[in-house]
């Protein structure tokens, strides 16, 4: 039982980190707001070369071989740089539901595509209903020719603007089945659904009778129920890793500026009222990481618990974040509220994670499901 | 990161689960002489002292080996040992600080249960304040006499012995002048009367010592020392124990599960209620959270390192936690939470309470407010995490002013 980081991976953390110190300053984060795509080629191109993008793939692939701890140690990163692009879409939604559910020669096709930085890919895990659940999928896959003709609206999909291809689960008439879809297809529509962090993007996606090929399909029509659910379980962990991130870069921010601000002749961070909010903060950061990576360890390692460390990373870090980010406005006053000051762009990301890939209420009835069946 | 347990782990918590099954006390324990045969059969399995050192008495095992048997005891709702502030502040204190002839003269007697100890740090007017403490060790030449009054002091009643911190110079900065001892409760100058508890037992009492005599050769530390050696000791109150409090948690929660599949509420059991079904999944997460705290405190002591001011951390987490856990046990099992007897079976609690006592929910919920006030209360905790682990700016206050301290 070894529950720190190895060496390699302190060295991967590292790394990731003097890169986006370097690359994805605030200044860049705010260029890319107004930015008509959203992100940098450059950057993406740096982090193909840097071996990101095929991190958790198999070496076969193209990739590092590496797991979501790994994964999880990049994305906490890129919470904490507030990354504005399609890394967290193409790599975990697009590129583990492939390693999940994909054929081998749909993952050699598109998995080192993916590492290699030539494709961008994501996952359209959200319908109208908002229920995470992929037993309500409603959209629907109607055989045609020797393809498919799907059916259905997509809300919340990631980076689907810049993406090449897009996991969609539709309802075939054996059951839940899963797609690959080129967005550029006749029949798909794509409106942009602007939320508060600028940094991410989504789009409304309509399929109207959308042609796909016959290869189009991952695995056997109807069996993509445990694809997408474990895919939503590792989408859940990794947007956690990357609020972990986030709150960590508010809670380091706000200890800093309380070291220096002053008020009634002394720093701010010697009233306890800051200070004791502060070592709350730091409380709730550290379960967060607990929480993160315990999930990603068992999620890799096929523990007993992975399902329900998932859900129990997920809600807690839905929670723990949101007390941290919004402490850290509290913490520094008037300047926490102005667009200039760079605290918002780390504390909206957490936010617009917060309700993805299952909210809090959603992975706490799935906790009670596990205690209550398992006893 | 492999959070796997070793295969040498693994057996060795077969072996630990084992003997628990031949040997858990088959009655229920009733009196101090049942506690305290018990905690022999542990002590001579090689189960108390686990780390202490192997010439006086105690295992040498890995901090591992500790957490797992206390772990296993928790799993399997054991009576826990007598005599936990020998075992768990008196006993490392004289095991990190103590003489070899202190060592010899206490260990084995604190492991056996033969003698049972208690702390006396706390004063009525020097609490979270430690060191404003005023009772006075005057040195005698061959000995010291000891005046003054200590409170809250747990197991008081029952205790041979007490750590005592006093005062033995006051000319110098109130951290300074005190000293660590060793006190026998067992002599003419100490009067110890129990107080009652909000639970309406009584654990803890009032102390009052007149012309206490202490030896020399009980003298802790060197001279004007006993507050630094006071602030390891605070230490030893965290560490292995993590992981069985969270399975005493788990264990409740599991009580709480059947009695909410048990109660109903419009014709409905109350499993079924989503608002339920949400504190028990909210309240579940965060001991499971604990749980991961506890396996990352554990890499860090079996590496040998002290999690140091990280333990304020730990503490303030399970203490507040603790005491959300037992709001939420008793909002959801309604009239039958507040219940101290006559409780149908199915909503008793039954479980090892972390004192020792088979508790109602009442008890459980009335105890876990003590875990925020004693060992340090959790403003205090915070302080420390402020201070020690943020490095933010100590507080403008009277007892640093004017360089003291
Ligand atoms: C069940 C139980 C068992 C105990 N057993 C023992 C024992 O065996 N031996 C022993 O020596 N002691 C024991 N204690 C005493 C315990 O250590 C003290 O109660 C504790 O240190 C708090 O001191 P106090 O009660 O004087 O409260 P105070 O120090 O008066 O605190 C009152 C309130 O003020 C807050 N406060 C105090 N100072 C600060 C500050 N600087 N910043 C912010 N807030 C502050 C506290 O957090 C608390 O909320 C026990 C207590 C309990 C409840």
């Amino acid at each position: 039982m070894n529950f720190s980081f190895s060496d390699d991976q302190i060295l991967l953390r590292n790394s990731v980190r003097a890169a986006l110190d370097e690359q994805c300053k605030p200044a860049h984060v705010r260029a890319m707001f107004d930015d008509p795509k959203g992100y940098s080629d450059h950057l993406w191109g740096e982090m193909a070369k840097l071996g990101w993008l095929g991190l958790p793939f198999p070496e076969e692939q193209g990739g590092a071989g590496l797991g979501l701890v790994e994964l999880a140690l990049v994305l906490e990163e890129m919470g904490r740089a507030a990354y504005p692009g399609p890394f967290f879409a193409t790599v975990v939604l697009g590129g583990l539901g492939l390693t999940l559910g994909g054929s081998a020669a749909q993952k050699d096709k598109w998995l080192s595509a993916i590492a290699s930085g030539t494709v961008r890919a994501t996952a359209a895990l959200l319908e109208e209903h908002l229920d995470w659940d992929p037993a309500a999928t409603a959209a629907t896959a109607a055989k045609s020719g020797s393809g498919w003709a799907l059916s259905g609206l997509k809300r919340f999909v990631p980076w689907a603007h810049a993406a090449d291809v897009v996991l969609v689960p539709a309802r075939s008439p054996e059951g839940l089945s899963l797609f690959l879809v080129d967005p550029k297809s006749a029949g798909v529509t794509l409106t942009p659904m602007v939320g508060i962090d600028l940094g991410s993007r989504w789009s409304e996606m309509r399929l109207d009778k959308v042609a796909v090929g016959a290869d189009a399909i991952l695995g056997q029509p109807g069996t993509a129920g445990p694809v997408v659910e474990s895919l939503l379980r590792r989408a859940a962990v990794m947007s956690s890793a990357e609020m972990l991130g986030a709150a960590r870069r508010c809670l380091d921010m706000s200890v800093e500026y309380a070291k220096v601000r002053e008020q009634f002749g002394q720093p701010i961070g010697s009233f306890q009222a800051i200070r004791h909010r502060c070592a709350e903060m730091l409380l709730e950061v550290e379960n967060a990481h607990a929480a993160v990576y315990y999930a990603a360890w068992a999620l890799t390692a096929g523990a007993e618990d992975a399902a329900v460390a998932a859900s129990i990373c997920k809600s807690y870090v839905n929670e723990a974040a949101r007390k941290v980010c919004g402490d850290s406005i509290q913490v520094h006053g008037g300047i926490g509220f102005t667009w200039e000051y760079d605290l918002h762009l780390y504390m909206k990301r957490a936010k617009a994670l917060e309700p993805l890939y299952g909210d809090t209420e959603y992975h706490r009835e799935l906790i009670t499901r596990h205690v209550t069946s398992s006893r | 990161m492999d959070l796997n347990y070793t295969p040498e782990d693994i057996a060795f918590r077969k072996q630990v689960r084992t003997w628990l099954e031949q040997n858990l006390p088959k009655t229920e324990i009733r009196n101090l002489e049942d506690r305290r045969a018990w905690h022999r059969k542990l002590f001579d399995a090689g189960y108390l002292g686990m780390g202490w050192p192997k010439e006086y008495g105690g295992g040498g095992a890995r901090p591992m080996e500790q957490a797992v048997v206390a772990d296993e005891m928790a799993r399997v709702n054991a009576p826990s040992p007598t005599n936990s502030l020998g075992l768990g502040i008196a006993g490392p204190t004289i095991v990190v600080h103590g003489t070899d002839a202190q060592k010899r003269r206490y260990l084995k007697k604190i492991l056996s249960a033969e003698e049972l100890w208690c702390q006396l740090y706390s004063e009525p007017n020097a609490g979270s304040d430690l060191a404003a403490l005023r009772t006075s060790a005057v040195d005698q030449g061959d000995h010291f006499v000891v005046n003054g009054q200590k409170i809250w002091t747990s197991a008081g009643a029952i205790a041979d012995w007490g750590l005592l911190l006093a005062r033995t110079d006051t000319k110098v900065a109130k951290h300074k002048g005190i000293s660590c001892f060793l006190m026998n409760m067992r002599q003419p100058g100490v009067d110890v009367r129990p107080l009652k508890q909000i639970t309406g037992s009584s654990e803890f009492s009032e102390v009052f010592m007149t012309n206490a005599r202490v030896e020399k050769s009980d003298q802790i530390g060197k001279l004007g020392e006993g507050w630094a050696i006071a602030q390891t000791t605070l230490g030893y109150e965290r560490g292995g124990r993590a992981l069985a409090r969270v399975t005493n948690y788990a264990s409740q929660h599991s009580r709480l599960v059947e009695a909410a599949r048990r109660m109903r509420r419009h014709g409905k059991p109350l499993i079924e209620d989503p608002l339920v079904r949400q504190k028990l999944g909210r309240i579940w997460a965060e001991i499971e959270v604990e749980r991961y705290q506890a396996l990352r405190t554990l890499t860090l002591l079996e590496r040998g390192e002290h999690p140091g001011a990280g333990g304020s951390l730990t503490k303030l987490s399970y203490s507040e936690l603790e005491k959300r856990f037992m709001e939420l046990a008793l909002e959801i099992l309604g009239p039958y939470g507040q219940l101290t007897e006559g409780a149908p079976k199915e909503f008793q609690l039954e479980i090892d309470t972390a004192v020792g006592e088979r508790g109602s929910w009442a008890y459980a919920y009335l105890w876990s407010r003590a875990g925020t006030i004693y060992a340090g209360s959790s403003e205090i905790q915070k302080n420390v995490i402020g201070e020690r682990i943020l490095g933010l700016p100590k507080e403008t206050r009277a007892d640093r002013v004017g360089g003291k301290a």
